[in-house]
């Protein structure tokens, strides 16, 4: 059995995150493998040796300040878990908070917990599209894809790898190259989509680390990906089409 | 004055232009005004004896309009309105200049303009309206805008432009729209008084429902669909203001609806599906009434109402019912889907999905609707997927538990609705198509000869 935390889901839920946790859920349940989805919000209890991947996605920066602290205070468990190989998968707002701070145009910092060396500061305008990106993890087609809306510009520090270079799309920062991180089972990205319904490759690997934090060694049998890699495909088409690429709106 | 009268003349000159170059629906007539009067809305809205309405909001802008309208044109108003989608300020700007043919101000008593969000704060303080209508505030196209809380300070910055002795009319039961009323004098409340209904999946679309004034979560007497409903904020007292119009019964099978409106009862006829057209009624009625309308003569218009085009519109074709609703966002997709599911019969569906500009063109919307509550529920056999994200929506069948075998993807709008058509002639068939989808599926059936009210939209 596995169990999967959706960390503050009413409070970050913005751009179809839930559809990650449900590509997650439902991959496993199409092998047989139970699962259940648990919930957790400001100030409750976590058992984290309890828990099989963690999924935090992104919300509105009034929301995002409201947990900010609640998130920080966790920092001393959560490290350990994380360090002891518990999966993780944190999107936008998420993958801000797993780095040191993040840095709004007015007001304080929000302390992140610092698992990802990487920072963010808001930048002047929002990075709006499609992202192709290629994977630095071991993934076969190599390509991830997704839609990126942004605000934050985040740089990665020396003690990360970051999770692609972006064939097309703005990345990070717009500037490197690159987009999202990753530092053993934990992986921070900017890619909504939802991410893991069109790239089957990303959620089975996220899968064999769950299924490794809960002792089980089942290997995953391949499914039918057709029509994700179709849906996967039309992005890493539009890369060919001139007239579509470069969209940008601030 | 000779600014004014070339501002109108040029722009009724581009809007015949581009009509007859085949492009309905071009901007092309606003930019033409405003470039040569920019005080062109302000300068006609000022002529008409009862000043604009604006209404705003995410979801139902249309329909309410579309109702409104068809009341205040039963009282006896000659009634500016302008076309559906085109509510952005050049919209509204041809609305005004091309609602006359030969007279520079038009021979009508009030513009009743559906204004996009993003829109009120200029709207508002161009027109000064007599009455803003706000219905509510749901995530939509957060790709334009940002994010939700973006919205409410739009609107909120439209109604501070409210003439002086003009009314908000909100919906009480969105806690985002009420707050809009916080201590203003000339307000009109509408919401909902009926049971809860049965809810989905518990893994619904998660949006605001935290206390607009404190922050802290709200809690939920009762609860009609995503935040709207009887809340309360427990920390700081704050709750759902009590409506002057107030929707007590609504008996779908035999189409009638039973209001409150301040002690006086109405008995309403009512066709259309769906709680969020309820909404939609209630908010129109409770604009009509406080723009002086009498409870009888509003029971008396809505006998021979009909509905704007692709809102929940059934259309006879070859002896089936074919229906089409405009999808854009979670809780709207929640809604027709409930609605589908509480109708009869034998079922397919069409969705077609585009991500072009006017349909948001972030896609990851779709995994925000609650289709692993809805699909065993909607009652519906087979589906077809279409539009340019035709691919994701089938992904999105798939991961909620749609047998692939009951899926046929057909990325051409028109050939998905053939296609589906053909195989189910008898079915009872419900397009759910994204904006400009919308567009492209009613420029099929016009050239069918299907479309009664061409030039909408
Ligand atoms: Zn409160």
């Amino acid at each position: 059995m596995l169990r999967f935390l959706h960390l503050y889901p009413e409070h970050m839920n913005l751009y179809g995150d839930r559809g990650n946790v449900l590509a997650l859920a439902q991959r496993a349940k199409w092998r047989g493998i139970p699962v259940e989805i648990v919930h957790a919000g400001p100030g409750q209890a976590i058992e984290w040796s309890m828990v099989h991947l963690v999924f935090l996605g992104g919300g509105e920066d009034v929301h995002q300040a409201r947990i900010a602290n609640d998130f920080y205070s966790r920092r001393q468990d959560l490290t350990v878990a994380l360090t002891e190989g518990l999966p993780m998968l944190a999107i936008c707002g998420g993958f801000q908070l797993l780095g040191h701070y993040y840095r709004p145009q007015a007001g304080q910092d929000l302390p992140g917990i610092g698992f990802l060396d990487v920072t963010t500061e808001a930048g002047p305008s929002r990075a709006i599209g499609d992202v192709v990106s290629d994977t630095t993890l071991d993934l076969h087609p190599g390509t991830l894809v997704g839609f990126e809306n942004h605000s934050g510009q985040t740089y990665l520090g020396s003690g990360v790898a970051p999770l692609g270079r972006v064939r097309w799309g703005h990345g990070n920062n717009g500037r490197d190259g690159t987009e999202g991180a990753v530092r053993q089972h934990v992986i921070g990205t900017y890619l909504h989509g939802s991410l893991l319904p069109k790239n089957p490759h990303l959620t089975d690997l996220l899968l064999s680390w769950a299924l490794e934090r809960a002792g089980e060694v089942v290997p995953l049998p391949p499914l039918d990906d057709q029509p994700e890699w179709m849906a996967h495909q039309v992005i890493v088409a539009r890369q060919k089409q001139p007239a579509m690429s470069g969209v940008r709106l601030t | 004055m000779i600014r004014l009268w070339l501002a109108v003349w040029m722009s009724r000159l581009a809007g015949w232009a581009s009509r007859l170059t085949g492009r309905g629906g071009s901007s092309l007539p606003g930019v033409v005004a405003r470039r040569i009067d920019p005080r062109v809305l302000s300068r006609l809205t000022a002529r008409l004896p009862q000043g604009a309405v604006l209404l705003t909001g995410t979801n139902g802008k249309t329909t309410t309009s579309a109702l409104t309208a068809h009341l205040l044109r039963a009282r006896g108003w000659r009634v500016i309105h302008n076309h559906a989608g085109a509510n952005l300020i050049l919209g509204l700007t041809a609305a005004m200049t091309q609602a006359a043919r030969c007279r520079i101000y038009p021979r009508a008593d009030v513009a009743l303009l559906e204004t996009d969000e993003a829109t009120m704060s200029r709207a508002s303080l161009e027109t000064r309206p007599r009455a803003v209508l706000v219905t509510n505030f749901f995530r939509d196209q957060l790709d334009r805008y940002g994010e939700l809380s973006t919205t409410v300070a739009f609107a909120a910055r439209g109604i501070a432009s409210l003439a002086e002795d003009g009314w908000l009319v909100l919906n009480a039961d969105d806690p985002q729209v009420a707050q809009l009323g916080a201590g203003l004098r000339r307000v009109v409340y509408y919401g909902l008084a009926m049971p809860s209904p049965d809810g989905a999946s518990d893994y619904q679309a998660v949006d605001a429902q935290f206390c607009p004034r404190c922050g802290q979560s709200l809690t939920y007497q009762r609860r009609f669909f995503a935040h709207l409903g009887w809340y309360e904020c427990e920390p700081c007292g704050w709750r759902r203001p009590h409506p002057d119009l107030a929707v007590e019964r609504w008996n779908r099978a035999a189409g009638e609806v039973e209001f409150d409106w301040r002690g006086h009862r109405l008995r309403l006829p009512w066709q259309l599906p769906g709680l969020y057209n309820l909404y939609n009624l209630a908010a129109a009625a409770a604009m009509a009434l406080t723009m002086g309308m009498v409870p009888e003569q509003v029971e008396a218009a809505l006998q021979n109402f009909r509905p704007a085009f692709g809102r929940m519109e059934p259309v006879r074709m070859d002896g089936a019912t074919v229906w089409l609703a405009l999808v854009k966002n979670p809780v709207g997709f929640n809604q027709v889907l409930q609605a589908v599911s509480e109708e009869p019969g034998f079922k397919v569906a069409v969705l077609l999905i585009n991500d072009r500009y006017a349909d948001g063109q972030d896609v990851s919307w779709l995994w925000d609707v609650d289709f692993e509550g809805w699909v065993g529920r909607t009652g519906i056999a087979a589906w077809w997927v279409g539009g340019i994200r035709a691919r994701d929506m089938a992904v999105r069948l798939k991961y909620a538990g749609v047998a692939e075998s009951a899926i046929t993807i057909a990325e051409d709008p028109e050939k998905a609705f053939a296609s589906a058509r053909q195989a189910f002639p008898a079915a009872t068939t419900y397009v759910l198509p994204t904006y400009t989808a919308l567009l492209e599926i009613r420029r099929y059936l016009a050239r069918r000869g299907h479309v009664r009210h061409f030039r909408e939209g």
